[in-house]
């Protein structure tokens, strides 16, 4: 919170509480909020985004059985199922800890320290996000073909992958008073044991929901893995589609991916919820001064930069790299935009849908604690391990009988952007809106607002920022976005993805290059703000 | 002019002992009441039901005589025509002052808003301020801005959740004051949440104490102060002296001699309480009370000495007028001045109904 | 502050009304997509709508079959509209949409997603006199699609390392070409290759060859251009790929200048195995006739002699040769095989993970 321009959007000149609190609180429950019936007009926006998340399931189910349950049972009742399923948790778990690793080091770097140049470093830190996993993976393992396997992959997947713990946690660390960090210290904790003790800790809900993004991320990655060459779940269901044609046993395996996902998303919610509201403050009054680093400071610098050239410098390397030696084929400067104009449109389609249906999930899953509430956020959260094709099917499936006219057309395409990264959005509105004390929204029902007008007017206006920056990264991975693009993409139309892909199919890098390049770059835009972004 | 009128209310969350547990308040219209209570006695969550937040497990609460809570009522907090100054002001970022304090006058016409907001920044003395942002005024101003927001859309009833708890001690009074003015000039009824019994004591027209989830005494400022119905009482709404004593009808026989008091008790044995400020400090002699000077502290208007009484297991205070010349050490003979109450041992009360109280209940 | 400037007090509620208006213009534009949509519904039985647009789905790529369309509407006066995808992909969606599909014709990479789509009677019968134009082996036997141009695999060899390429796969898997192997186990026509092992010499022989090709220490590549590449650099000095990668390499390189040289293995060797792409009619098509003329199209001269040399494939039509000098097609001694059958790639994929090469 220290740019000039955000001051508003903090409560003055401390955070106020509405929650009773330790004033006033018997010791047991949770009183006031918790308790609150959620407006039945925000139960009703939620639970239809939530339906539309959970969309896919009823598809997967259909197909799932349709052969009966036994059929779907031997498939998925195998020694494979379980090796696959060992494979996929086991990437994830070596690319989460990666990732909290690169996340807070860099968060911590960046925000809490006196690194030299530490504005440059905290948007360098995001802008992988704007490469997409298939290029990343595929740039190293040209440069680098013993890395195939699960090596590869992880290292592939944690570089485009880190920024979504680095985001969370640089925020959250802009929230935690100093003053605690100082009591520590003064109480005789150095100052690793402080990090440890007391900082950590309470980083601890941010971490865990980027590390949630991150597993989701790479169990329902296609590009990277396969281009690793190492075989996780999702890379077997995309196999059995190509393999077998017959949908049922990929379908079967996805329920199973779903069902990993609802233990992924229930253990989050624990860390959240033993966490409580960590977050209740609007960040604090007094900006932490910076650590000095001392001798560390020149490895800190090379941590950084091995992290920026490796995430960021050398994928833009190779494709300059490609767009250097593509003699080939000459460029198509007039295709070029206009597919980066249908990309930035449906993305931009696409980011707009997510937020709108995230922010009645998100709202409630901030202010209103309950069961139903609950129950929704992780609704939202269905599509987002499944993999992109099998969301495409469901799509195809769903709109060829129920939405015809729909069919191939945009608004299905940016739909289907919304089931796929719904959490995303939902995320970040629960995180914006928790950052602003409820006693807002009371005040304003005393002055004679509903609960609509609330939302309107204060709830919205005051979260927009860090819905903002939801969608800034919900249009980033819409635009990455391919195995779903391809299939319900209106006939002729081409997004920077799908072109890239065409040109890689034909083996031609260098006439990929330009629209991976473009693509890199319009990303770039919503990552670099995202790095600026200071709430 | 409206009433505010609590009957029964009960809630509690979960298992366990109900946060509030069956309390009644009534409050003229037009006055301002406070509540008064330790932490965790459950006003903040009776101020929510009023004000419809929260609903409540059972009792009624009637606005002007319209039930707004009771069983199968919930009039949504909207709808109330309840104005509230919550804990440090909580303004709308977002918006200015001027804004702010309109934000409650959806329904009138621009040219009404404005004249509206300006009366109200008038009303709480800061003129000129509508352009400013929160984050832009002090303390005292956004709490100020704060009172005028909720007054703007001429609310029956305001309720003040420890609204002065933020500001610094020099800051308080003034604003307190300022706060009792408007509402006074406005004519809402008020309801102060505290748990200062200065603020309560020196801000309200009426005192309701409350603990455990049930008001335990309601009156004027003074009753509660010189009569209140039990030792805790007493010793949450100020300083007390607490002496052993026997009721002889009229006056209760103590370690510090014969005591008037205000109600008679016969032959019953209790604690006798009295304030500091009754008591004076002579110089011994005879048969006198003895006593030996303990501490002495200086406040300024005042000086609160504490003496070892012979005969009493604990030392009393006395509050003395000024500056004394008395030093630890020093013999002296305490004496009582004004009558005193005599609390027999298990006394338990709740409710208050204090619309009776007439002109005599303003301070 | 995520956008520079950006006055929060001010603008924010008219951000997020900017946001909900680009909401509510989705399902304005799904409107006004729909009447931009030229055919009609799917279910209409075939023949009455027609001389509307086309609708195929090409598991080919744009690069080569977009300029084909371009002949093709030319020749047939129909517009077409051409989805592009991966084989398998569309043939999944093709697939779910059913009968209530846009699509007019489906060309495949490769026959095994053609024979997926005719099992499921998704495909309409061709007309005889189409079918004939092509030998039996390569097209379907209940006449529901039909191959329009073949690759061959193929062994490529350093010509100065190798005085003399080995004549079958079961060759390679012996100690004198340890390491000295390039292949893409990932790729389709690779796993096509052991697929027709399968159906020829049996499953437990396949997977026999591919443990014994795996502990040979073969090389690994990505994609066959990149076999071939090493093979040519003497990095590898044997490869299995597709025909005409060579030959695409020895038109934008010189064939004399290529070390590379091609060896068909004989005698019914599966290393030898003739895959297919080619083209079927979408059951219930609206654009039937046209869909068919398009089958026409691609069987006839203009587009058959557009695939020699174009992508240096096979001309598949009787009667019509490639520019290249091809060994014909009849001299290869490829083995015999119903290429509806390379559809069971499941079981292939998953002997190749036991070998641990994907």
């Amino acid at each position: 919170m220290k740019s000039p321009g955000t001051r508003g959007h903090q409560a003055p000149p401390a955070p106020a509480r509405s929650d009773p609190g330790p004033d006033d609180a018997p010791a047991p429950s949770r009183p006031g909020r918790a308790g609150r019936r959620p407006p039945l007009f925000l139960l009703a926006l939620a639970s239809a985004a939530a339906a539309l998340a959970l969309l896919p399931l009823v598809y997967l189910v259909v197909r799932a059985v349709e052969r009966g349950p036994e059929y779907a049972w031997n498939v998925v009742a195998t020694d494979r199922t379980l090796e696959l399923l060992a494979r996929s948790v086991g990437l994830a778990a070596v690319v989460v800890t990666a990732c909290l690793v690169l996340g807070i080091s860099l968060a911590w770097l960046t925000v809490r320290t006196a690194l030299p140049g530490r504005r440059a470093w905290s948007v360098l830190a995001t802008l992988p996000l704007a490469v997409p996993s298939y290029v990343a993976a595929f740039a190293w393992i040209s440069a680098r073909p013993d890395l195939a396997g699960f090596s590869g992959a992880a290292f592939a997947l944690t570089l485009v992958s880190y920024p979504y713990v680095y985001l969370p946690v640089a925020a959250a660390l802009r929230g935690i008073d100093p003053a605690q960090e100082e009591a520590a210290r003064a109480l005789g904790h150095g100052p690793w044991s402080t990090f440890r003790r007391v900082t950590l800790p309470q980083l601890r809900p941010a971490a865990a929901g980027g590390g949630l993004l991150v597993a989701l991320y790479v169990l329902s990655d296609f590009g990277a893995v396969s281009i690793m060459r190492y075989e996780t779940f999702t890379r077997a269901i995309h196999t059995s589609y190509k393999a077998s044609f017959d949908r049922t046993p990929a379908a079967a395996l996805s329920v199973v991916l779903v069902l990993m996902t609802v233990l992924l998303v229930a253990a989050e919610a624990r860390t959240r919820g033993r966490a409580g509201h960590a977050r209740t403050g609007g960040g604090t009054a007094r900006p932490a001064s910076p650590a000095p680093l001392g001798r560390l400071k020149w490895p800190a610098l090379g941590w950084c930069s091995a992290v920026a050239a490796a995430g960021v410098a050398f994928p833009a390397g190779t494709l300059g790299y490609w767009l250097a030696v593509g003699n080939s084929r000459t460029w198509d400067p007039r295709g070029l935009l206009e597919t980066g104009g249908i990309t930035l449109l449906v993305a931009a389609l696409g980011a707009a849908l997510t937020t709108c249906l995230a922010l009645p999930v998100g709202v409630l899953a901030a202010r209103h604690r309950g069961r139903t509430a609950h129950l929704l956020e992780q609704a939202a959260y269905a599509g987002h391990a499944v993999p992109g094709i099998t969301v495409g099917l469901a799509m195809v499936f769903l709109a060829v009988r129920f939405a015809y006219p729909l069919y191939q057309e945009l608004p299905l395409l940016v739909t289907a952007y919304a089931v796929l990264f719904l959490p995303i959005a939902v995320g970040a509105t629960r995180a914006a809106v928790l950052q602003s004390p409820p006693v807002l929204e009371d005040v304003a029902r005393s002055l004679g607002r509903g609960p609509l007008g609330v939302l309107r007017e204060v709830t919205v206006p005051l979260a927009a920022p860090g819905i903002a920056a939801g969608a800034a990264l919900t249009f980033v991975v819409c635009m990455k976005e391919l195995p779903a693009t391809l299939l319900l993409r209106p006939t002729g139309m081409d997004t920077l993805a799908t072109r890239l892909w065409t040109e890689t199919g034909t083996g031609s890098y260098a006439a990929a290059a330009p629209y991976a390049a473009v693509l890199i770059l319009i990303a770039a835009v919503p990552s670099y703000l995202l790095g600026r972004h200071r709430t | 002019m409206t009433d505010l009128r609590i009957t029964g209310l009960t809630k509690s969350y979960g298992p366990g002992a109900p946060v509030l547990n069956g309390v009644d308040l009534s409050v003229p219209a037009g006055r301002l009441a406070a509540v008064l209570g330790p932490s965790g006695c459950g006003k903040t969550t009776m101020l929510r039901i009023v004000a419809g937040f929260l609903r409540a497990d059972a009792g009624t609460v009637e606005i002007g005589g319209r039930i707004v809570t009771g069983p199968g009522t919930h009039l949504s907090p909207e709808r109330r025509r309840i104005g509230i100054v919550p804990q440090e002001g909580a303004l709308f970022p977002h918006l200015s002052v001027a804004r702010n304090v309109a934000f409650g006058l959806a329904g009138s016409s621009p040219a009404e808003r404005r004249r509206r907001t300006g009366d109200m920044l008038d009303l709480v003395g800061l003129h000129g301020y509508g352009d400013r942002m929160p984050h832009e005024l002090s303390g005292g101003q956004q709490q100020r801005v704060s009172l005028a927001r909720a007054l703007a859309p001429e609310p029956a009833i305001v309720l003040l959740d420890e609204p002065f708890n933020a500001l610094d001690s020099g800051l308080r009074t003034g604003v307190r004051a300022d706060v009792r003015a408007a509402l006074r000039s406005t004519g809402a009824t008020g309801v102060l949440i505290t748990h200062d019994q200065q603020e309560a004591l020196s801000t309200a027209d009426l005192v309701a104490v409350v603990r455990a989830g049930r008001v335990v005494q309601c009156g004027t400022p003074q009753d509660v102060y010189r009569r209140p119905d039990d030792p805790w009482v007493a010793a949450f709404v100020g300083g007390v002296v607490m002496l052993p004593g026997t009721g002889r009808g009229t006056t209760a026989d103590t370690a510090l001699g014969r005591i008037p008091l205000e109600t008679p008790v016969d032959g019953a044995a209790g604690t006798v309480v009295l304030r500091p400020e009754q008591l004076t400090l002579g110089a011994p002699s005879g048969r006198a009370p003895h006593g030996t000077v303990a501490d002495v502290s200086f406040h300024g208007p005042d000086t609160l000495v504490t003496v070892a009484v012979t005969g009493l297991d604990s030392p009393v205070h006395v509050r003395v007028s000024g500056p004394v010349a008395h030093r630890p050490g020093d013999p002296v003979s305490p004496a009582v001045t004004g009558t005193a109450t005599l609390h027999l041992p298990r006394r338990d009360g709740n409710g208050c109904v204090a619309g009776g109280d007439g002109p005599a209940a303003t301070a | 502050m995520i956008w520079k400037g950006f006055d929060m007090r001010r603008s924010s509620s008219r951000t997020i009304g900017a946001l909900a208006a680009s909401a509510l213009l989705v399902p304005l534009m799904a409107a006004c997509g729909s009447d931009g949509r030229g055919t009609g519904s799917g279910t209409e039985a075939g023949g009455k709508n027609e001389g509307g647009t086309l609708v195929i789905y090409s598991g080919r790529s744009e690069e080569l079959v977009a300029p084909l369309i371009e002949k093709l509407e030319k020749a047939t006066g129909a517009k077409a509209e051409v989805r592009y995808g991966d084989s398998a992909e569309l043939a999944a969606q093709l697939l779910e949409e059913g009968d209530r599909t846009d699509a007019d014709l489906f060309f495949s990479q490769d026959a095994g997603a053609l024979g997926a789509l005719g099992k499921e009677g998704r495909l309409a019968a061709l007309p005889q006199k189409s079918l004939d134009t092509v030998d039996k082996a390569f097209r379907a036997e209940n006449g529901n699609w039909v191959g329009v141009s073949g690759r061959v695999r193929v062994i490529a060899y350093h010509s100065d390392k190798v005085a003399e390429a080995p004549d079958s796969v079961h060759e390679l898997t012996k100690p004198e070409w340890k390491g000295k192997v390039g292949y893409a186990p990932t790729n389709a026509s690779f796993q096509a290759f052991v697929t027709g092992m399968r159906v020829l010499e049996g499953d437990d022989a396949t997977r026999k060859w591919l443990k014994d090709f795996q502990a040979n220490d073969p090389q690994v590549y990505e994609k066959n251009g990149a076999v071939l590449d090493a093979v040519d650099d003497g990095k590898a000095e044997l490869g299995l790929i597709n025909h005409y990668y060579w030959y695409e390499k020895a038109a934008e390189e010189g064939a004399d200048k290529l070390k590379a040289k091609l060896h068909f293995p004989t005698k019914g060797d599966p290393g030898a195995l003739v895959n297919v792409a080619g083209v079927g009619v979408i059951k219930g098509s609206d654009q039937s006739t046209a869909a068919q003329k398009a089958v026409d199209f691609f069987l006839a001269k203009e587009a058959q002699t557009y695939f020699a040399n174009e992508t240096h494939e096979y001309p598949l039509a009787a009667g019509v040769t490639s520019e290249d000098d091809l060994p014909p097609l009849e001299s290869i001694d490829a083995p015999e095989i119903d290429l509806s059958r390379l559809e069971s790639l499941q079981v292939t994929l998953e002997m190749l993970q036991e070998a641990g090469m994907v």
